[in-house]
């Protein structure tokens, strides 16, 4: 075998710290289950579209039936669920309370425990995931497409919008090592993503104006857009369009955060030593 | 009073140590504008569709009312509720409980008001202003109509008190859950919308399992003129009988509680 030590070593280190990871989440699942059933903005948005589109006159309410509006809302609760991300909140607690110093001293960057916890804790959430999505099919009527190739670039999707989730909450919690405290500055981006990228209604019924600012940022192609390809309301060339604009947004993310990054250790190694 | 004066070194403490920090004072208000806009356009896409004449019988301007008690009380529970309440589980995990019990005041009082969040209290003044908007708007609130308001709310916030507290105090038996408030959260964010809004079968849990009905729904109804006087009297013997249940599971509580060293 001809391989990179150094590959072969950064791999290594990967699959422990994920092993370790998949173990310490298990532990954390009734916290992980009281999340899932806090996040309901979704659902009781669907439940109010659903009922204005059973009294709607033609049953109807800018071409979606209120089984439509179902299976709409039942995918962007659980692409929601797959989204979620916690790691500006944990960077700013280690930069304030000083934790971040013994991670620092490791031979990996603290990117990846964190990336690699994050994928740990959503295969403990999966499953009791994909119970609540059985439930809530089962309990509103539904219905997902089946072709393999919409279910591809909807993998493909929010793997990348997590991604950008993942840089983005990435940049913020960095800013603890500038300001004293991140969470208001999460929850401005927080209620942009939220709005924007579709969880309040899907993206075609909002007013144009706010289509138009909203196809320039990546929010819609993150949430709403894998779901509208689940959900026989979209096709793969809008799946590749909007694949694009979020890598190109996801690539820029990334660079930021290895600046910011490199930035504030400088800082840090400063002020905290 | 005691309690009073108590609650107002609580008041004073929190504020110094919370405006020392300008930035996120400023990015404070930014999320409550924010968090306000996403509440308003929620409701607003409703209505800017021609399909949707009134949302179950609730004009938009009625429906602001509802957008405002639910800003409110967002507010009041992360001014005083989710920084107090959350610190319970810590306390019990890690011991530091035990210095609360051993100060000459009642622990209940003291776990519920030591530390105010101040920097959300744009969240109170959005809440309110939406609320008078949407009243003048209307142009049909008695001012009896809103004294009735303001008691079926203030009976609502003893409510979401007692709920947030009993939630947390079941720290005591199950240790390690700090985010248990947030279960309340998930069913509270249909407080959003008038609850007529939501189709019937959901209607009688968010108003006798989870009242959610009575904390923003109710009220606005009551400024509409639309609450009759059993509902009125109703509103605060449940909120009485909430917070005596709370109190009951607190002592039972604090007896089972063996504190972490011994």
């Amino acid at each position: 075998m001809n391989q990179n030590p150094l590959n072969r070593a950064f791999f290594n280190k990967l699959r422990v710290i994920g092993l370790t990871q998949f173990a310490h989440m298990t532990i954390y699942r009734a916290e992980i289950v009281i999340w899932m059933l806090s996040g309901t903005l979704s659902l009781i948005m669907g439940l109010i579209w659903m009922q204005q589109a059973d009294s709607a006159p033609g049953g109807k309410i800018g071409g979606y039936s209120a089984r439509d509006f179902a299976s709409y809302f039942v995918a962007t609760w659980a692409t929601a669920q797959l989204l979620v991300t916690w790691v500006g909140w944990e960077l700013s607690f280690d930069i304030r309370q000083g934790t971040l110093s013994p991670k620092l001293l490791r031979p990996l960057d603290p990117f990846w425990t964190h990336y690699v916890n994050h994928l740990a804790e959503r295969l403990v959430r999966l499953p009791a995931m994909l119970i609540l999505m059985t439930v809530f099919m089962l309990a509103t009527g539904a219905r997902f497409g089946t072709d393999p190739k919409l279910w591809l670039a909807y993998a493909a999707l929010v793997a990348l919008g997590f991604l950008f989730r993942f840089f983005w909450e990435y940049c913020i919690g960095l800013l603890a090592f500038w300001f004293e405290a991140t969470d208001n500055f999460q929850e401005i981006v927080w209620v942009m993503y939220i709005s924007l990228g579709g969880l309040l209604a899907p993206l075609s019924l909002y007013p144009v104006a706010v289509q138009n600012v909203a196809r320039l940022t990546p929010f819609p192609y993150m949430l709403g857009l894998p779901c509208d390809l689940i959900t026989g309301k979209a096709g793969l060339s809008e799946a590749l369009r909007g694949g694009l604009v979020l890598l190109g947004w996801t690539l820029a993310f990334g660079l930021l955060r290895a600046w910011v990054w490199r930035r504030g250790v400088g800082k840090y190694g400063a002020v905290g030593a | 009073m005691r309690f009073l004066r108590l609650i107002r070194i609580y008041v004073g403490a929190s504020l110094s140590t919370q405006l020392a920090y300008r930035a996120n004072f400023v990015a404070a208000i930014l999320g409550s504008l924010a968090n306000l806009a996403t509440g308003l356009l929620g409701v607003l896409l409703f209505y800017s569709r021609p399909e949707i004449g009134d949302l179950g019988g609730w004009s938009l301007n009625a429906a602001l009312m509802v957008v405002g008690f639910f800003t409110l009380t967002e507010g009041v529970i992360s001014i005083w509720l989710r920084p107090n309440l959350t610190q319970l589980a810590e306390g019990i995990r890690t011991g530091t409980l035990d210095f609360l019990l051993l100060k000459p005041v009642d622990a209940q009082f003291q776990l519920s008001f030591r530390n105010l969040d101040v920097l959300r209290l744009p969240d109170l003044v959005l809440g309110i202003g939406l609320i008078v908007y949407g009243a003048a708007k209307l142009g049909t609130v008695t001012p009896w109509n809103a004294l009735l308001g303001t008691c079926l709310y203030l009976s609502a916030v003893a409510m979401v008190y007692a709920i947030w507290f009993i939630l947390n105090t079941s720290a005591f038996w199950l240790v390690n859950v700090q985010n248990i408030g947030e279960l309340f959260q998930g069913v509270f964010s249909a407080g959003r919308y008038p609850v007529q809004a939501l189709p019937t079968w959901i209607r009688p849990v968010l108003t006798f399992v989870v009242p959610v009905a009575f904390v923003t729904t109710i009220p606005a109804q009551a400024l509409r003129g639309e609450v009759g006087t059993s509902l009125a009297l109703l509103s605060p013997l449940v909120a009485g009988v909430m917070l005596a249940l709370c109190r009951l599971v607190w002592v039972r509580a604090l007896g089972s509680y063996t504190s972490a060293s011994s």
